[in-house]
């Protein structure tokens, strides 16, 4: 009895701990497009016109959701075994590049290439997740620098590799894009609603959720990564053999962002473009921050970001606000969950005190 | 193949080195006061990004670059009090208000950029009035000194400066004693008397001073512009100095300035024809190789000891 009161009580706090951020959030960014001489309301309703109006904004709000929800689960994952995987990022160019050639230069049936093409991409991102994991393990170099110089070299190495290699110095796309030919049509992920850009990505990256969320909750290996992340000290005792799960994890965490790349290429992009993901990777992280590591969680806080970030593309076409203006909001929204409300909550009851003894 | 080695111990090289070495060692060195009280903050990038914008818009406005770093320097202590407010204060994860603060800042620089300048990617203008060179005259005989340390703006010398001051208060100073207890013990440095939200808070401002500097050296060394994320992974590399100096003000800049050279052999080596994205590569490559060797040297030594 006591018990359940008490995770009621816990989830009414986070519930309040959202709702407080989100409306701060829209009270500050309020103001902001104010200050940019803009009229909020016009604003907001142009980012909920661009998300959700039509079907085809609600195609895009998905098609920007999809890679949001693998990043997230690839850090989530990381970061429940206290492993500072940064390297998403990098992870993800290296698993589009190889969906791309994988896409472009082998023919085979439609849903037997998709599935080699995404085998391919989660294993190059295991690969590059592969290396540092090795240089923890072996030489205990930190993860978080080593994954964070992984990410600016994978974004320079795909580059060069599809310049150098497959472009032969030359680009075939015009002067300023860098990029693969375009992939077979079996490739292709087919459109899950017609005429938008949603493709059936969405439906993969929700089953890799569903599948991880099952994977921790019912597995006895799910149960003891967790236990590596909570309590090493204890995991080791029990018989978690710490540097196995360790390995596993990371490159688990690497493959998913790895195939986090194939989807973007096969149901968006169609090829790859060097540089073609500016911040994905740190959007991950932040997802999986927002949504308290839960995998169900961060789909649902993804299709808020993929929303936000369809949302704001239409409204930079239809005001004069640039569309960075929602990467502030979402920082701000950041902020504002990561806060300890406690301590807030009782500050301001102590100046409320402060206040009735001094009236 | 020889042209290319002699073209690695350039005086040019050289030159560059210590051109692009500046922003990453006084950056560390502030960082090694953070990471040496325990705070773990990866923000560098939003930090010098904040300051190179801010200090151009001082430059722009006050019309000295003096007043351009002041206010840039500024800026960035507003963003630290921020991130120590929610961290220190309101118990918030240092890793994420980081990584959040970093993505802000790029946001938030290129939106004022567009509002306040009119300008979308890059702002130029006479108006921003860089640092002057300082000649010194008793160099002009040595001819190889001369080209690599002759001629520079004031914060090239000062970053030096800093980097040895940084050393002494580390660690000649009981400032910087109770600064390295509250890292490593924070329990028992409390329990000594220390305040160690006092102690982390101090810390953050000298940061947030010294990465106020570094930013602000990027848009007022001479190239008078702010581009949209300036800084351009900088602050990332400050933060790997940090990381394998470990907190050593000294170490810190020496591998700052090894990171600097691998940068700087870029602008020489693409006159060969090699493919740029390649060397662009170098820093980062040459952080991981660094932190390979420390590894595998500790490695050995507990191989030793055990």
């Amino acid at each position: 009895m006591k018990r359940s009161l008490k995770i009621n009580d816990e989830i009414k706090n986070s519930v309040i701990k959202y709702i407080a951020a989100f409306l701060a959030v829209i009270v500050i960014g309020s103001m902001l497009i104010l200050l940019q001489g803009e009229n909020p309301f016009n604003a907001f309703r142009e980012i909920y016109k661009g998300a959700l109006g039509t079907k085809i904004s609600f195609g895009s709000s998905l098609r920007y959701a999809m890679p949001c929800i693998l990043v997230g689960i690839a850090a989530s994952i990381a970061f429940k075994a206290g492993i500072f995987n940064m390297g998403v990022e990098g992870q993800l160019y290296f698993g589009a590049l190889v969906a791309a050639v994988v896409g472009y230069s082998y023919k085979f049936p439609p849903i037997i290439h998709i599935f080699l093409c995404l085998l391919a991409a989660g294993l190059a991102g295991l690969m590059y997740a592969f290396f540092p994991a090795i240089l923890k393990l072996f030489f205990n170099v930190s993860e978080l620098i080593t994954t964070l110089m992984l990410n600016f070299m994978a974004k320079l190495l795909t580059e060069y590799i599809t310049m150098w290699w497959i472009g032969h110095g030359v680009s075939n796309l015009g002067s300023n894009a860098i990029a693969t030919p375009k992939i077979y049509d079996s490739a292709v992920l087919p459109n899950l609603i017609k005429g938008t850009s949603a493709s059936y990505g969405i439906i993969i990256a929700v089953l890799i959720a569903l599948v991880v969320a099952i994977f921790y909750k019912y597995t006895i290996k799910g149960y003891e990564l967790k236990q590596v992340g909570e309590n090493l000290k204890f995991a080791k005792i029990g018989g978690v053999n710490a540097k196995s799960s360790f390995v596993s994890i990371f490159l688990l965490s690497g493959f998913i962002a790895g195939i986090s790349g194939g989807v973007e290429v096969l149901g968006s992009y169609f090829r790859f473009t060097a540089q073609f993901a500016s911040n994905m990777g740190w959007d991950g992280i932040m997802i999986a921050f927002i949504a308290n590591k839960n995998p169900i969680a961060i789909v649902l806080v993804s299709f808020l970001w993929g929303a936000l970030k369809a949302g704001s593309l239409n409204m930079e076409r239809l005001t004069s606000l640039n569309k960075l203006t929602v990467n502030i909001l979402l920082m701000l929204f950041v902020l504002f969950v990561s806060v300890d409300y406690k301590v807030l909550f009782k500050e301001i009851q102590s100046i409320f005190k402060k206040g009735s003894v001094g009236g | 193949m020889s042209d290319i080695l002699l073209a690695m111990i350039s005086p040019i090289v050289f030159a560059g080195t210590i051109r692009i070495a500046t922003p990453l060692i006084i950056g560390a060195v502030g960082g090694c006061f953070t990471n040496r009280a325990g705070t773990f903050i990866i923000a560098y990038e939003c930090f010098m990004l904040t300051s190179a914008f801010f200090a151009t818009w001082g430059s722009y406005m006050t019309g000295s670059a003096i007043g351009g770093s002041l206010i840039g320097i500024i800026a960035c202590i507003v963003m630290g009090i921020i991130f120590g407010m929610l961290v220190f204060h309101y118990k918030a994860d240092a890793l994420i208000i980081s990584i959040a603060l970093n993505f802000g800042a790029w946001a938030i620089t290129t939106l004022l950029l567009q509002s306040i300048f009119g300008a979308r990617g890059a702002f130029i203008s006479e108006k921003i009035i860089s640092y002057d060179q300082i000649h010194l005259p008793f160099l002009d005989g040595l001819p190889f000194i001369t080209t690599v340390f002759n001629d520079k703006i004031i914060l090239v010398y000062l970053s030096y400066v800093i980097m040895f001051i940084g050393y002494i208060v580390m660690y000649k100073t009981t400032f910087g004693l109770r600064v390295r207890g509250v890292g490593i013990n924070p329990t028992a440095a409390e329990t000594a008397g220390v305040n160690l939200l006092k102690y982390k808070w101090v810390t953050l401002l000298i940061m947030s001073v010294l990465t106020g500097l570094a930013g602000s050296y990027i848009p007022l060394s001479g190239v008078s512009m702010f581009t949209e994320n300036m800084t351009s992974g900088r602050g990332f590399l400050c933060l790997a100095a940090v990381l394998v100096g470990q907190g050593n003000p000294i170490k810190a800049g020496l591998i700052a300035l090894l990171f600097a050279y691998t940068d700087a052999l870029f602008l020489t080596l693409t006159s060969f024809e090699l493919p740029t994205q390649l060397l662009s590569t170098m820093p980062y490559f040459a952080v991981i190789i660094v932190l390979l060797v420390n590894g595998i040297k500790e490695h050995k030594m507990l191989a030793r000891v055990s």
